[in-house]
Parts: C-alpha cells; structure tokens; sequence
C-alpha cells in the first residue's frame, strides 16, 4: 500500500516536471493553429466579390493593386495590365447614388440586379460587393480571389488590417520598428547596466551593494503599466519639450522605457556572471602589480563575458516583447522607421491594441496571432542563445 | 631618464584611469537609484494627495473621475491569489521533481532549457494563449478563472526555478542522514528538505505575486473589465484590475484633467503594494537567514 | 492530468455560465463611458440587478455577442454585412436599437490658427497628401496625424464619412483611445486628430468643418449635430439577441427615457428624439 502511494506521488511530481514543456507546447500548437489559418483566408474580405465587366480582361490583382484602386491611386487600367480606361470604383455604398429608391425595390429586392447591369454598361468598373448579391447569371467578370499568400505577410511593407476590400498584413514595418526600438533600448542601457554591474560587484561596498540591490530588485518590480505612465505623463512631454521634437510619441521615448526597463535583467545577469570570476584570477592579477581597474578591465570582463553577453541578450528579450510601456508611448504608426525621433509601432503593442477589436475567426485575428508566433520564435531564439553561450562558458572554464 | 621615469607616470596615468572610471560607475550606479527615486517620488509626491480611505473602499463613480478602486483592488487580489492556486503546487511539485528526482542528463537539460524558454516568452504572447485556450477553447469566457489561469502560467517559471534552487542548496549530508535513519524517500522529502528550504521557497512566491500583480498584456483579453463596480461573486466573472484600471485611466475616459490624479493615486497603490511585497519578501529571507544561523 | 482537470473545470463552467445573472454589455469604447454612466444611475434605481461594462471596441463586442460572452453589444457603427452573415448562420435573430447620435469633431492643438477646413482637405491631410499645416493656410509646421486604432468604430466612421472610404496613410499615429488623441493633441503643436463631440474639452480646438466646398462652415456642437447641419455624425447603436429581449429590455427602455436621453446629452452626445427623426 505504502509503496504504491509512493509511486503515485513519484508519478505526478513527474507529470509536474513536465509542465513547463506542455505549456510551451500548449503556446505553439494554439498560436500555430491559429496563426496559419490567415494563409487559408481569401485575399478579398470574405463573402465579397470584385466584380469587373465582361470586356475587361484584368483576372488578377494584388492586395496592394487592390487597395492602390479603391483608394484612388491608380486611377487607369493600363497602370495594372489592362486596356487604356479609366477605373470607377464601386462599393455597395454608393447605389444610391446610381439608382432611385423605385428602381431598387421597396426592400432593396433588386439591388443584385442593379448592380448587374450598371457593371455590365459600365466598362471601366470595378465593383466591391457581397457575392450572394449579385444573381448568379450576372453578365460580369470576377477577380480570381486567391489566398493570402506568405509572400505578402512576410515582405509587406504595409499594415492595413481593417483595409476593404482586401485587408494588408505587411509584418515588415511592424518587425523592423520592434527591432529598432529594441536596438536602440540596449545601446541606452548597455554603459549604465555594465557600468552598475561592475560597480556592484567590484567596486562598491558592502554597504552601497545593499542599498543597490534593492533598488534594481524594485526597478524589475515596477509593472510596465506604470513605466507607461511615467513616459505617457514625463518622459514624451520633456523629450518634445527638450528637443523640440515635433511628435513626443517616438521611438524614442519608447527605447529609453524599455532601456530602464531592461536595466535589472542585464544588471543582474552581469553581476553574477563577474562574480563568479574566480578569485585565483583576480589575485593573480593583482599580484603582478595590476590596478584594480586594469583586473576588472583585463581579467574579470574578459573571463565572464559570456555570463555579460546573456545579461545583454535577455536584456534584448525583455525590450522585444515589452508591451504595455511600449503601446502607450511609442505612437504605433506602422511605418518603417527611418529615425528613432519618429513614431513607430512594435508587434507586441500592435497585438495589445488590436486583438480585442478584431472579430474572431477573421483573417485579422488569424494575423494577429501570427505576429504572436513571430515573437515567440524571436524570444525563443534569444533564449536558445543565451542557452548556447552560458553552456559554452561552462566548458571553457573546465 | 625616462626609462627610470616611465613606470612612475605609468603607475600615475594608472591610477587616474582606475580613478575616474569608478567614479563614472558610482556616478551611473546613483544615477540609476536616482530614476528609481524619481518614478517612485514622482507618483507618491501626485498620487498621495488622492489616496484616502473612501479611494480605496469605493467604487468608481462619474464616469471615472470620482470614487475610489476598490473593485480594481479586490480584482487584483483575486488574480493574485487565483495564479497561486494554479502556479504554487504545480511549481512547487516540479521544482521538486528537479532537484530530487529527476535523473541528471539530458531529461533535466530538457526540463530546465523548457523552463528557461517558458520565462523568456513576452507577456503579451500568454495573454493571446490565453485567450485561445482558456478563454475561447475551453470556453470559459472572460473571468478570473481564465485570468488566473493564464497568469499561473506566467508565473510557473519563477516559482520552479526558485524552489528547485532552494532545494539544491540544502546540503546532501541532511538527505544522506534522513535516508540512513530507514525514512523513504518521500519521508525526507516531506520531512526534511521541503522544511529547510521553505523560507526560500516563500520568498520566490511571494516575489511571483508581485509580478502577477503588475501585469497587463496577459489579462487584456482574459479577464480584465474596463467598469464593473461590483465585487466579483464567482471565479467566473470578470473582475477590474489596478494595471489594466491605470491603463485605460490614461488613455481613454471623457474628461483627462479629472482622471488624472485618480490614475496617480491608482499607480500609487500599485507601486505600494510591489512595495510591500519587495520588502516582505526581503525581510523573510533575512528573518529567515538570522534564525539559520 | 492538468487536461482532464482543465476538461472538469470546463465543464463546471458551463454549467456556471448558464446561471451568470449579471447583463454583460461589451463593445464600442465611444459608448463606454456613457453606458457606464447609465449604469451607473440605473443601478442606483434597480439595486438588485447587476451590469458590468467593458469595452473593447465594436468588433469585440459583437463576436462577443456571437460567442455568448455578453448580453448587450455597443456598436459606434451600423453590423457589416459580413457580420450579418455570421449572425445569421449562428441563428441570431438581432435586435438593433439606436440609443444615441454621436458627433465626431475635428480637433487641433489650440495655438494653430487654423480654423476650418474642408472634407477634401481633410480627406488629403489624414491621408498624407497634405503635410505641412501652411497648405491649408496654417503656420509652416508639419502636421502630425492622430487617428484611432484601425478596428474601432471611430476610426471606421472617420474613414467612411471623410475619407469617403479611402485608407488613411500609413504613418498616422494610432492611440489606443480616444483619450490619448486628446492628451497627444495638446501636446503637439502641429497635431490633427478626431475625436467624439463628447469628448471636446478647451484643450483641445475642434474646427469648422465644410462638406460644400467651402461654402458653409460648422462647428461641432450639440445643437449644430441634432439640426443635421454638422456633417459627420454617426448613431450609435446596441445590438442583442431577441431571446435575450426579456433579460435587457429594462435597461435599453431607461437609455431611452426622457431620464435616460437626458444623461446622454448631459455627457455630450446627442439625443435621440424620436425614432423617426433620423439625421442625415
């Protein structure tokens, strides 16, 4: 009896170990599932039709050709493949200012056909409309509606979620802005937290150590909600102020958030990682008539620069996937940065604003949750890498 | 001459070098207290003038621009207290399956790079997991069950690694004598070790909860309400919290001027109970560390 | 294990949802202060009954709808047909009630001297074809562009009604919230942004908007907005499901009362009259 309680609580402290490894399974098989439905999802909103006349011999269009038409840009057929005319956009909006309420029917019973027959008379049309709508004998031609293709999400330059008629999910300004913000947090952060690393652990007192040590502790404990606000309140008013910067939400504001932000991790990962330098190193340095400056210089950093690289790295991780702070003061226009005085939009506050309004199942959903993947891996990439170059460490100093 | 000279304006410049670049590290090092003190200044110097009694026993009134946060507070508590449900024994269980049982190689590599991973990964990628699984899945709906859940979750990394590394510091002369007196296995384990790592052990929870209490992005779609004046009454409603209550007191609402000192004393409190915890877990460990000795 | 206990709980769950006795409304971040403010008020008069309001924006609220996670849905626009269609296959059969006209105004930083402008000024500011504030004749100074999130309604409405359905250019600074807009805007000297007539304040200016080409002029107000002479206003709606009629109608009946139609003037929207009364 008693062994086998035994081997049932070795059993379940077992499962439990393994739990970690089923969340991270968890995360990748909901956000995977999730995340590559969009590629399964049609390029024009779903349950519409670009309809064309019959003369017209354009069959495919682009998502941005699309948006390019309907936001009047490209305004003549010739400028995507066609014949020499001119493009009237329709959408279902505007039938009223074709067709008087009698021709429309009392319940809009003939709005189809309506429709039907203006883009039939019309050779320059294009029309965005429901496709129950039209009758099924309509004299028009339809874009061939294809999927969502990778190449669209992965080197697109434009976010346009919510665009009608075909919606664009172009990660690359989204990518590059959490990069750059994150770049620039770190080239922030990197001569205070290793200035503060080697100072707490070569330099400095016991006593200054333990007024230290709780202040980073409190530093990595202020949620990022509140470093929002503070950057919100403080830090984008005094840097268009101090600047005269003429928009305060930038990335830069964003990155000095996210350096005070990512201060505690490389701090302490540093910090440890001199530490455990051993002090046969030091002695022997000390010894040969270094200063203490010169052995931290030549011996110290040197001898735990992995230990420094994967405070660095995580450092980098925590800005990357930095939310709250980052939604509220960088500016989330999603363009590719050109500067850090210019507002940009990272991947995680462009999850955080648009999750709640996208309608679920949707195509902007399923995007969302791809930029979700994109981010693990990123983080996980890092991760992986902080794994690779302390285990490195480990066999260097055997 | 200068072959004499040489060392001694060498050992000067040395010295000088040593001089100026500790004092550009106690200069960054005070620079770093000193924007902590300013966060933390700045926001008790706005938000002590809002905080009273009725702030924080009321609930949100006017459109947000009076009342307390009450709700917002008893909300966080609730998702503070529902992550440890989750997070504590599973945590505690596998950060003893770690240090204990778990046969070293690659299945502890694995667990540990796992676990490594599971805490790098962004909050906001919790709060989309989340919602797919709990919320939507499993559907549960937006409530503190869902929240807590995924909260749990966040924390479980924090609260292994703490108790596995509590645990691995206890000598193993004690698990060595424990075993030799005939107790199993377990016996020690539940005898010996798991009593003499304990205070570490809390320490690491209670540092967890400080930081399921601050987050934001993981609730936003779990279980966050923007108003819901009344208390929670079943692990099935939704319930405010201060971050996410911060959060939309300052960027959305009708009137900013009258919100605003409301979001001060909102992140004052916050910030108080971080506070609280930072220093409760702090002088545990050193409760803790006196008695040992 | 942690499956079957999730799968337990999960059912515990549903069982609990269908005994939840609190009226959920969710959705448009327009209507959330002043539903919270009703609220407000019609719980002081039904203390029993229990209302909890989150936001979210007008997609959320109505897939919430669809998924069963709430009673009311706010919509800051009429459903899509789309929308309708899901509704539609889910065997919803929805109950649309306009319970307020909101006016959307056009609003600069205070120290611009600019006054006025078009729609197809407008129209080439939010969409970057006119950058710099002395082509509407302003100072020479960059013009900032504030816009909402793209899914809101807000944004939908601006971009429907102004843009006449064009997209924005894609470096407009999207805020969360409305808000924000309005923080960002007073800060920023060369800022543009829209926002709800109820959230005009005096730190902000909001412009005369023309939809004749120029010929005649309005201000935002509530007055100007009721009479049908300012151009951009939008109903604001709540959508439910017709089995959910009994449960809600108490509440949507007091928005609808002369009480309740008081209050929302009071909170800067404007009123709805009479149904028949549309404005256009």
């Amino acid at each position: 009896m008693k062994k086998f309680f035994e081997a049932i609580v070795r059993g379940v402290l077992t499962c439990s170990g393994f739990v970690t490894s089923l969340v991270i399974l968890l995360i990748i098989g909901f956000l995977f599932t999730e995340g590559a439905g969009l590629f399964n999802e049609p390029m024009v909103e779903e349950g519409y039709v670009l309809a064309l006349n019959k003369e017209n011999d354009v069959s495919s269009l682009t998502a941005e050709q699309i948006k390019a038409v309907f936001d009047e840009d490209i305004v003549n057929w010739k400028e995507i493949g066609g014949r020499d005319m001119p493009i009237t956009t329709f959408r279902l909006e505007d039938v009223e200012r074709y067709f008087t309420v009698e021709e429309l029917g009392s319940e809009y019973e003939h709005v189809g056909m309506c429709i039907a027959s203006l883009i039939a008379r019309s050779p320059g049309m294009i029309a965005f409309v429901p496709q129950s709508m039209l009758p099924a004998d309509a004299e028009v031609r339809y874009i061939d509606d294809s999927t969502i293709s990778l190449s669209e999400v992965f080197a697109g330059t434009e976010w346009f979620p919510t665009a009608t008629p075909a919606p664009l999910f172009g990660i690359v300004p989204l990518l590059a802005g959490t990069l750059w913000v994150s770049l620039f947090a770190i080239l922030f952060a990197l001569p205070f937290g290793l200035s503060v690393a080697v100072y707490m652990s070569e330099v400095a007192s016991e006593r200054m150590r333990s007024v230290l040590k709780p202040v980073i502790e409190l530093l990595n404990g202020i949620p990022s909600v509140v470093y929002g606000f503070f950057g919100l309140i403080v830090i984008v008013p005094l840097l268009q102020q101090g600047f005269n910067l003429p928009v305060g939400e930038s990335g830069l504001a964003g990155s000095i958030v996210l350096a005070i932000m990512a201060l505690p991790t490389m701090i302490t990962v540093a910090e440890d990682a001199m530490r455990s330098c051993p002090r046969s190193l030091r002695e022997a340095s000390l010894a040969l008539g270094a200063t203490r400056w010169q052995t931290i210089c030549k011996v110290v950093i040197p001898s735990s620069m992995s230990g420094i690289t994967s405070g660095i790295v995580l450092g980098i991780g925590r800005a990357v996937g930095e939310t709250m702070a980052v939604l509220m003061v960088t500016g989330n226009a999603a363009i590719i940065p050109t500067s850090i005085v210019e507002p940009l939009r990272t991947i995680p506050a462009t999850i955080a604003a648009e999750l709640g309004e996208a309608p679920a199942g949707g195509a902007h959903y399923q995007a969302l949750f791809l930029l979700g993947v994109i981010l693990f891996f990123i983080t996980l990439v890092i991760n992986m890498s902080v794994e690779y170059i302390s285990s490195r460490n480990k066999y260097k100093l055997r | 001459m200068k072959s004499v000279e040489y060392p001694s304006r060498y050992a000067v410049r040395k010295r000088y070098a040593q001089r100026v670049a500790f004092w550009l590290f106690r200069f960054f090092s005070l620079f770093i207290a000193f924007i902590l003190f300013a966060i933390l200044g700045f926001i008790i110097y706005k938000g002590a003038g809002v905080l009273s009694w009725d702030f924080l026993t009321k609930a949100p009134s006017d459109g947000m621009t009076s009342g307390g946060i009450f709700p917002a507070i008893v909300g966080t508590l609730c998702l503070m207290a529902g992550s440890a449900v989750v997070a504590f024994p599973i945590g505690i269980m596998s950060g003893i399956y770690m240090s204990e049982f778990a046969s070293k190689g690659w299945v502890v590599k694995f667990i540990r790079l796992m676990t490594n991973n599971l805490s790098g990964v962004p909050s906001i990628v919790f709060g989309l997991f989340g919602m797919a699984l709990f919320v939507k899945y499993l559907n549960f709906g937006d409530s503190i069950l869902a929240g807590s859940l995924t909260l749990g979750m966040l924390s479980l990394p924090l609260v292994i690694r703490t108790t596995e590394e509590a645990l691995k510091d206890i000598p193993d002369s004690m698990r060595e004598g424990s075993l030799a007196l005939g107790a199993s296995k377990l016996q020690t384990i539940w005898r010996v070790i798991l009593p003499m790592g304990m205070p570490r052990i809390i320490t690491g929870l209670i540092l967890s909860l400080g930081r399921v209490s601050g987050e934001t992005a993981p609730i936003l779609f779990t279980c966050a309400a923007y108003f819901f004046p009344q208390l929670p009454t079943s692990i099935f409603d939704q319930c405010m919290a201060l971050p996410y209550h911060l959060y939309v007191l300052s960027t959305s609402g009708t009137d900013m001027a009258a919100q605003q000192p409301i979001a001060y004393g909102t992140a004052l409190v916050l910030i108080v109970i971080i506070l609280i915890i930072n220093l409760l877990s702090g002088a545990l460990r050193r409760y803790f560390e006196n008695r040992l000795k | 294990m942690n499956r079957v206990l999730l799968s337990i709980l999960c059912g515990v769950c549903g069982a609990a949802l269908m005994s939840a006795y609190a009226q959920r409304i969710k959705g448009s971040d327009t209507l959330l202060p002043l539903t919270q403010e009703l609220s407000e008020s019609y719980l002081k008069r039904n203390p029993a009954s229990e209302i909890v309001v989150t936001g979210g924006g007008t997609g959320v609220g109505l897939a919430s709808l669809l998924e069963n996670t709430t009673d009311i849905a706010m919509a800051s626009r009429r459903v899509k047909f789309g929308e309708k269609m899901k509704f539609a296959k889910a065997g919803f059969d929805m109950i649309e009630e306009v319970v307020a006209y909101d006016a959307l105004a056009v609003v600069v930083n205070p120290e611009n001297p600019v006054n006025e402008l078009t729609r197809e000024q407008l129209e080439g500011i939010f969409r970057g074809k006119i950058t710099n504030w002395k082509e509407v004749g302003g100072e020479d100074l960059r013009i900032v562009v504030y816009s909402r999130e793209t899914s809101s309604g807000t944004y939908e409405f601006f971009k429907e009604s102004v843009l006449h359905n064009k997209n924005y250019m894609s470096g407009v600074l999207s805020m969360p919230a409305t808000g924000a807009v309005i923080q960002s805007v007073r800060q920023t000297k060369g800022a543009i942004g829209y926002i709800g007539l109820a959230y005009l304040n005096p730190y902000v200016k909001a412009l005369a908007v023309s939809y004749d080409g120029g010929r005649r002029y309005v201000l935002p107000s509530v007055k100007n907005a009721s009479d049908g002479t300012y151009p951009i206003v939008r109903p604001l709606y709540y959508y439910y499901d017709v089995e959910k009629a009994a449960m809600v109608q108490p509440f949507v009946s007091f928005i609808k009362s002369a009480d309740g139609q008081c209050m929302v003037e009071k909170q800067g929207f404007v009123p709805v009259r009479n149904e028949d009364v549309t404005i256009k």
